[in-house]
């Protein structure tokens, strides 16, 4: 940072024109997004209600003493949203009910458990943003780390690494789930990580191609130039100077991956539902286990489906609505 | 261009020798697992060590690595992907048998897609932000929302119930007949996977045309084009819509990949016998010439998919030239 004043003494002392325009503080800002892409604000709407879904107590709200999975080591407790513990069975007189239609006591109605649909969805909510945020934090960090490499030094290191990532691409994306899932040597059991992450390592490549265009066309930048002059180390560049240019692609592949993952994670649970643990439902195993049923009694797979389609769509158009805002070349 | 071709073939021999590469050392990171399962069904006089000898042998990995690294790849070199473990066949016969209904499926699927993106993409992006865009992007995506076996469900049902006859064919079908043989029977067995899988690709090839046009449209020679008084729709088709399909071919492109290898779940709920069901039951099961043939053609289709496509740039692209 030091090496940095120095070379720039202009720019420590406040100019004070600047200083006299308003700036809009958050609130106007949002409002402003709101006005100018109500779809958009529609999306983070349903964004922040899957993220809200996730929030909870660290009490035992409902009585039972229950260890949460920790994602990220934080212990979320029990959702506030959901309304019963998630394997509490619902009876009608003496006989559970099953596959119930919704009712005031069942919002989304009962699985074949007799289970609470709605809370399922809630408690569900947390290992789905579990799994995508998991997968895509692999699959951003390491395909930035890869594209911005390979597009900021070219030459004969971009055409190794590409011809690498364009292998690893044309290995069927299942394919290489259940490979990493069956074959490698730390899956004796089936765990969210693991899965999150044979998820998160299927996205590299495409990740990275993403990020390695937007860095080929930042590289040529005047400013990238003035950052070579002043003395800065290719790492420097790097870090300090392209990766705050191509945050906003990233940002918006970021979004927009979640959706994906969450659709791929359905999938994996359609194909090889052994390969995610099935005692803590994701919205993949809710409707995996709706399946049988879903013509006769549907709302299990309703409830689950909806979810997923809701979450698909809120992650997708706020992604759109993010890149129009935060590429310069799209503004109106 | 000559020269552009035969350069590009030649890197996508090396691109090919590293699938291998990579297909090779995957299956053998931990044998151990393979190993132990197919011992499991093993003679029951048998003690567990003789079968787990039995079982090594019969996978080919009690030679040394280099030497089973040597054979794997010479056999490539002769075109020969070995034989099934489950059902001992030629993996290049079971994988040709199956490549058709997935290589027909998959380019319906794709022509489906680009039916529905092509015009949703092109309006969303003229009339940004206007309630037209808003609606037709919010049912597109809403479709590449709902799980795939959700809607093939949901036609299979509909169309059996409402369909009045005349659609059912959607929804229903038993075995299958190729399209040299009869046509339109061939057609109708196809449309409803066809159209279940269109309406996710369409999706998310919509999304990424919208954002070309976005920024095609912002372009100099869009401005020029509507300068010159030219009409709406010339300028958009003849001077946005050819530039902005460029990189969404290349989009295209790897979906082909994906469409062609990993319609599990479509061919599994239509009954279709194609590649994406068979390689996942061999990789349940750890048929590795199986999982090695199926990677490596897919590979192989890809890499020259995207050549085919890179091609066409210089036509659609008349400023771009190979050299």
């Amino acid at each position: 940072m030091e090496q940095q004043q120095a070379a720039t003494p202009l720019a420590t002392p406040a100019a004070p024109e600047f200083a006299l325009r308003a700036r809009p503080n958050a609130l106007q800002n949002i409002m402003k997004f709101a006005r100018k892409k109500p779809l958009g604000a529609f999306g983070f709407i349903l964004v922040f209600f899957m993220v809200a879904m996730t929030v909870g107590t660290p009490k035992a709200k409902f009585g039972v003493p229950e260890l949460p999975d920790s994602p990220f080591g934080i212990e979320l407790g029990q959702p506030y949203m959901s309304r019963y513990d998630e394997e509490k069975q619902f009876k009608i007189g003496r006989r559970l009910n099953i596959n119930g239609s919704p009712s005031w006591e069942n919002w989304l109605g009962t699985d074949s458990n007799g289970r609470d649909n709605w809370s399922r969805i809630v408690w569900g909510a947390r290992r789905s943003l579990f799994i995508g945020l998991w997968a895509l934090t692999v699959a951003t960090s390491i395909g930035t780390f890869i594209g911005v490499i390979s597009g900021y030094f070219r030459g004969i290191l971009d055409t190794t690494v590409q011809r690498f990532m364009d292998a690893l691409q044309s290995f069927p994306p299942l394919l290489t789930l259940i490979l990493i899932l069956t074959i490698a040597p730390f899956t004796s059991e089936p765990s969210l990580v693991v899965a999150a992450f044979a998820l998160g390592f299927v996205g590299i490549p495409s990740i990275q191609r993403i990020v390695r265009g937007v860095v080929l066309s930042v590289r040529e930048q005047q400013y990238i130039d003035a950052a070579r002059v002043i003395g800065a180390t290719d790492t420097r560049t790097m870090i300090f100077y392209v990766l705050p240019n191509i945050m906003a692609s990233i940002i918006v592949v970021f979004s927009t991956g979640l959706g994906v993952v969450i659709l791929a994670e359905a999938a994996l649970a359609f194909v090889v539902p052994q390969a995610v643990p099935s005692d803590r439902a994701s919205w993949g195993i809710m409707l995996n286990t709706a399946r049988p049923g879903l013509v006769d009694h549907p709302w299990p797979g309703i409830a689950s489906a909806g979810a997923i389609a809701l979450a698909v769509l809120g992650f997708n158009i706020s992604g759109d609505a993010l890149r129009d805002v935060l590429d310069p070349r799209l503004r109106t | 261009m000559q020269q552009y071709i035969i350069r590009r073939s030649l890197l996508n021999i090396v691109v090919l020798f590293l699938v291998a590469t990579m297909v090779f050392a995957a299956l053998r990171i931990d044998p151990n697992q393979v190993v132990n399962r197919r011992a499991g069904s093993c003679f029951l006089q048998a003690t567990a060590e003789e079968c787990r000898m039995v079982a090594r042998a019969e996978l080919g990995l009690d030679a040394s690595l280099p030497q089973q690294y040597w054979d794997f790849m010479s056999g490539l070199v002769q075109g020969d992907l070995g034989r099934s473990f489950l059902e001992n066949k030629s993996v290049l016969g079971e994988i040709a048998e199956r490549a058709s209904p997935s290589i027909e499926l998959g380019l319906l699927q794709i022509f489906v897609g680009l039916i529905i993106a092509l015009p949703i993409g092109i309006i969303s992006a003229i009339r940004q932000d206007q309630p037209v865009d808003y609606i037709l992007r919010s049912v597109s995506i809403f479709f590449l929302g709902v799980p795939s076996f959700v809607l093939a469900v949901f036609l299979i049902v509909a169309t059996g119930r409402w369909g009045g006859g005349t659609l059912e064919f959607l929804g229903t079908g038993q075995g299958w007949v190729e399209i040299w043989e009869d046509p339109i029977a061939n057609l109708k067995r196809v449309s409803g996977p066809a159209l279940v899988g269109g309406l996710a690709t369409g999706a998310v090839i919509m999304r990424f045309l919208r954002s070309q046009m976005l920024e095609v449209m912002r372009q100099d020679y869009v401005r020029t084009a509507w300068a010159k008084g030219l009409r709406e729709r010339v300028v958009v088709i003849r001077h946005a819509l050819r530039n902005a399909l460029i990189p969404v071919l290349t989009v295209v492109g790897l979906l082909l990949g994906t469409v062609i290898s990993g319609n599990v779940v479509l061919e599994s709920i239509f009954g279709i016998p194609g590649v994406g069901l068979y390689v996942t039951i061999s990789a349940l099961q750890f048929d590795f010439p199986v999982m090695q043939g199926i990677v490596l053609l897919v590979a192989l289709l890809l890499v020259f998919v995207n050549l085919a496509i890179d091609v066409t740039y210089g036509w659609l692209d008349p400023r771009i030239r190979y050299s």
